[in-house]
């Protein structure tokens, strides 16, 4: 293995003549230092982790249910499972709506989170105290609460927005029923599972833009560049591999989100006509005490994750082999 | 900066140690001489004395043995059921619904129980206890039930010139323009009731004689479609559209009834009767309840007569100790107290004359299916009544579809 | 010419304060509606008006809350949980991100792999698998058993964000320390943590909140109301068939979210120092 290293850092030093200097991370490590690094990590991991991924991938092909369950056996039923997932149309109508789902929820996030982090940048330090405060206040409810209040907000009965939207004018939200059509539940979860995931994307930003160097920003300022300009040539390669960090996990986590779309649309509501992947997953794998098709449909889900978040998880695994 | 790391991690082991120390010695405790009891939250707000009585008589006949009760929610106790049937570690004895009770008898989750080792056990209600039998043996023992009633507002009914109290429903219809001519404000109920509440609904169509489904030779059919069914669901199409203001597509769930009330927006509502405990301080004096009536004078609305069993996991080590202690706890004077407490007990000799009781006279109950289960989380009751009232499909059309579905759910193998 | 650059730039720093205050207005307002919430009477919590300030509070809901068995015990087994995993959690992830962010070695893409394969998993498929494996070592209903499944649930996360906050720290200050004649853990140390301190804080404080609220696998795992952690204390109100106390909920769901605020007081003097920092560095 440190024979790897060397010719790969000889591979790079004939590559770029510039840095011909050899740092000391790319001299083979005597006692593997790297490796010695991840071990705990990846003991934790293989610990708690290894046996549950088995179990899934084998239910996937068995035929299991509450009965198997609680004879801990199952029979092999190969690919059925998998065959009746890709067969179920619902599945295909679930995906392309949680894709659409994904899209506008992690869209949203990273707008508005990266322009909280700039404006926090920017404020003065009462309000930046205010604001970062404010902003952890709102990411340290449970999500069970924070579905509690929006629920009560949003309610056709006595709730606080009909009432506002009702005396801004806005139009009459008498009794009006957020609840009534599948496009407006998705759209209040979006709006829910937004305004949960900001604060952490603009605290993180925030913390990333205290790297940005500031007698750099100072200097272009001075040279009179826009702010436009002073964002994309200084701020923005600085924060690229958060951001590019925060996008791809955004992607990962909405696109499996359960807790709020399952407890604002309520069990009671849940239909494929307002399916996602993971209420799909847990109505027609766990309520259902099919456990087989529900560890099919895991597999599928986490391949498609895989697939729909390659692109970014690519550019970040480059800006790393870059930098190194 | 060395130092300060070191002691950091330091103090990190210190802590893992401790919390290792008092895993290990808690996972010790638990081994011998206890049995563990899963009951529901609602005992330990509602009668903890009647447990802890329970606790002693059991300790008493057992010296050496502990009672370890773990309180649970109903949300999501049975995904910890089904965790503990596959990794062990689970209950002696759990409550269950009498709706979940079904599949799990099904799929082998329970041992079978000595049905004459439980105190009334000839005289249980009908109801609860066919919950608990599958396959000719009694794996559950009924705990306790609740009935609907309906909850009303004694001033609001005076004002409207309701002398007495409505003996059928149509009686009830024309006491609801009553009420609805003396009180105009907007969204008011003269009986509340979420449109597709199926407790309500179901009661209907038992009251014409009809039904959800039904086994012949093995095979499940379904029910609704049927004439008297489709009477019942006419019935409470037009009962709901003259009574109530909730809306079509609301279960009564969401917002809750009790608060609907105390926001004065209601005359009367149907649901259990605990119900009354929740309608504010401004009304809990006018307050009343009385039996829903049924569509034939002298005859009640079968309210739907939901309730618990208690039941020893076939995982359990220590199956003997679980059913004594589920015979303490289900023991006359146990059961009298929890009819003390506002419940209906497990058994007709100990009935007494409350709204609550009168109204479990006439019940009924869903299919004994071990997908019954499968046809309340797909909604399929709740969506048909739905696509009836918005006028979506009409009555015949919408029942035949949720007959068949349901039909095909409950023969699933 | 120079006060009135000043007071452009004082107009402007209060327009920012301005979109501050109303951001912060917006975001916080679910917050705010909870914690008046918490102090309304029963009667002022369903009113068909909203009522926005409670003109006489009530500390029932408090003392209901707080006289829920176990409140106490289940604070404390929270805290014990959630220092555990967040310390040694930051520790070794970050060890893992200098592997990944200063190294080259052939495992490197494997490890990557899995680091962000993990966080891919739909969690609801793991419960029972995880309940099984962890009940063969008598880690169910136990502390140690929760920690170490927040560890690894956690950990993808904190190595991955660590790698990016390392990543953006040019190596030349670790090389030019190394010039100087210090040794490479000493260049670590002098060099990378300081800068590391907003993004040590950001992951710490995300790792914190994500373990302080995670109810799934602490419901599963833990039966014992006297181990069990907060999240898990909170469920209780809302899983009864009664009626739910809406006011107590409120309010222990306030004081619930006490810890976590002032653990990032605590630590959000470290941002604003890495900020300065950088200012100095120039």
């Amino acid at each position: 293995m440190p024979g790897t290293s060397t010719t790969a850092a000889a591979a790079e030093t004939t590559l770029q003549p510039s840095r011909r200097q050899r740092h000391f991370w790319e001299r083979p490590a005597r006692f593997s230092v790297p490796y010695l690094l991840i071990v705990p990590v990846v003991v934790v991991i293989a610990l708690v982790l290894g046996y549950p991924l088995y179990w899934l991938g084998k239910l996937s092909t068995e035929k299991y249910g509450l009965f198997e369950l609680i004879q801990h056996h199952g029979t092999s039923v190969g690919f059925a499972n998998y065959r009746s997932v890709l067969h179920d149309q619902i599945f295909w109508h679930t995906l392309v709506r949680t894709v659409i789902f994904t899209a506008v929820n992690v869209g949203l996030t990273m707008v508005l989170g990266l322009l909280i982090a700039l404006l926090l940048v920017r404020v003065s330090t009462v309000v930046k105290l205010m604001l970062s405060s404010g902003l952890v206040l709102v990411w340290s409810m449970p999500v069970v609460v924070a579905v509690q209040i929006f629920y009560w907000m949003t309610n056709f009965q006595n709730g606080v927005v009909n009432y506002v939207l009702t005396q801004l004018h806005v139009g009459n939200f008498e009794q009006h029923d957020w609840y009534a059509t599948p496009f407006s539940q998705l759209s209040l979860v979006t709006v829910l599972i937004v305004w949960g995931a900001i604060p952490f994307v603009a605290i993180t930003l925030f913390a990333g833009l205290a790297q940005v160097p500031r007698d750099l920003v100072e200097a272009a300022e001075v040279d009179g560049a826009r702010p436009w300009g002073v964002f994309r040539d200084i701020t923005l390669p600085v924060i690229r591999p958060i951001l590019l960090i925060l996008t791809s996990l955004s992607i990962i986590w909405d696109f499996g989100v359960f807790t709020q779309p399952y407890l604002l649309i309520d069990q009671s509501k849940i239909t494929p006509g307002n399916y996602l992947m993971s209420t799909y997953l847990f109505e027609e794998g766990y309520l259902k005490a099919d456990f087989g098709r529900g560890a099919a449909i895991s597999i599928l889900m986490l391949l498609i994750v895989a697939a729909l978040s390659v692109l970014y998880v690519r550019k970040m695994v480059r800006i790393g082999r870059e930098a190194v | 900066m060395k130092r300060r790391i070191i002691v950091a991690l330091g103090l990190v082991a210190v802590l893992a140690v401790a919390v290792a120390a008092t895993t290990s010695a808690a996972t010790k405790k638990t081994a011998a001489n206890s049995i563990t009891v899963w009951l529901q939250v609602d005992a330990q707000t509602g009668w903890p004395d009647i447990v802890a009585a329970a606790n002693q008589q059991f300790q008493a006949a057992h010296p050496g043995t502990t009672v370890n009760v773990q309180y649970q929610s109903w949300t999501d106790h049975l995904q910890k059921f089904d965790a503990t049937l596959a990794g062990g570690g689970g209950p002696d004895v759990i409550e269950m619904g009498n709706t979940e009770m079904t599949k799990y008898m099904a799929a082998g989750a329970f041992a079978p129980l000595d049905k004459a080792q439980f105190d009334n056990s000839s005289s249980w209600l009908p109801g609860l206890a066919a919950s608990g039998k599958y396959g000719g043996k009694t794996y559950g023992v009924p705990y306790y039930a609740g009935s609907r009633v309906v909850t009303y507002r004694k001033d609001l009914f005076k004002q409207a010139g309701i002398s007495k109290l409505p003996a059928t429903t149509s009686e009830y219809i024309s006491d609801a323009q009553k009420l609805l001519a003396k009180n105009k404000q907007k969204g008011f109920s003269p009986v509340y009731i979420g449109g597709e509440d199926w407790y309500v609904a179901m009661a209907f169509v038992f009251d014409y004689g009809g039904g959800i489904a039904t086994q012949v030779s093995g095979k499940w059919k379904g029910l609704l479609a049927t004439p008297r069914s489709i009477a019942g669901l006419t019935a409470y199409r037009n009962f709901f559209l003259a009574t109530s203001r909730a809306p079509k597509t609301n279960d009564g769930t969401k917002p809750n009834p009790y608060d609907v009330y105390a926001q004065g927006l209601v005359g009367s509502m149907v649901g259990p009767s605990w119900f009354s405990c929740c309608v504010g301080k401004k009304y809990t004096a006018s307050t009343g309840q009385f039996v829903m009536p049924g569509h034939v004078k002298g005859q009640s609305m079968p309210g739907f007569l939901g309730g618990s069993d208690l039941a020893v996991p076939v995982t359990s080590s220590n199956k003997a100790l679980a059913a004594e202690w589920i015979k303490d706890f289900t023991s006359t004077s146990s059961e009298k107290a929890l009819h003390a407490k506002g419940n209906i007990p497990n058994a007709t000799n100990l009935l007494g004359n409350s709204v609550n009781e009168r109204a479990a006279a006439r019940s009924w109950f869903v299919p004994t299916a071990k997908h019954w289960v499968d046809v309340e989380n797909g909604n399929i009751l709740k969506n048909m009544l739905g696509q009836i009232l918005t006028g979506q499909l009409t009555v015949k059309q919408a029942a035949q579809s949720a007959s068949d579905n349901i039909a095909s759910v409950l023969n699933q193998p | 010419m120079n006060s009135s650059r000043r007071n452009r730039r004082r107009l402007r720093q209060a327009g920012w304060n301005a979109v501050g205050l109303a951001v912060f207005v917006v975001m916080v307002f679910p917050v705010f509606w909870m914690i008046s919430t918490a102090f309304k009477s029963n009667e002022q919590i369903i009113a068909l008006k909203p009522v926005w300030f409670p003109l006489h509070p009530t500390l029932q809901h408090f003392a209901d809350a707080i006289h829920k068995p176990f409140f106490w015990r289940d604070v404390l087994n929270s805290l014990i949980v959630v220092s555990v995993t967040v310390a040694v959690s930051i520790v070794i992830a970050f060890m893992a991100a200098i592997a990944l962010a200063r190294y080259r070695f052939s495992l490197r893409e494997v490890f990557v792999v899995l680091v962000i394969g993990i966080q891919m998993l739909p969690q609801a498929g793991l419960i029972i698998p995880l309940y099984v494996v962890l009940a063969r070592y008598h880690q169910v209903n136990a502390l140690s058993g929760l920690i170490i499944t927040y560890m690894t649930f956690v950990l993808p996360f904190c190595v991955w964000t660590l790698r990016g906050f390392l990543l953006g720290i040019p190596k030349d200050l670790e090389e030019a320390a190394l010039v100087d004649g210090s040794t490479r853990v000493g260049a670590f140390m002098k060099i990378l943590l300081p800068l590391m301190g907003p993004g040590l804080v950001a992951t710490s404080v995300f790792a914190f909140i994500t373990t302080w609220n995670e109810y799934i696998f602490a419901r599963v795992l833990l039966n014992d109301q006297a181990k069990q952690t907060v999240t898990v204390w909170l469920s209780y109100f809302l899983g009864t068939s009664r009626n739910t106390d809406w006011g107590a909920l409120m309010a222990a769901s306030t004081l619930t979210a006490i810890p976590v605020v002032l653990f990032f007081i605590a630590v959000q003097r470290r941002i604003a120092f890495g900020l300065t920092a950088g200012a100095v560095r120039g």
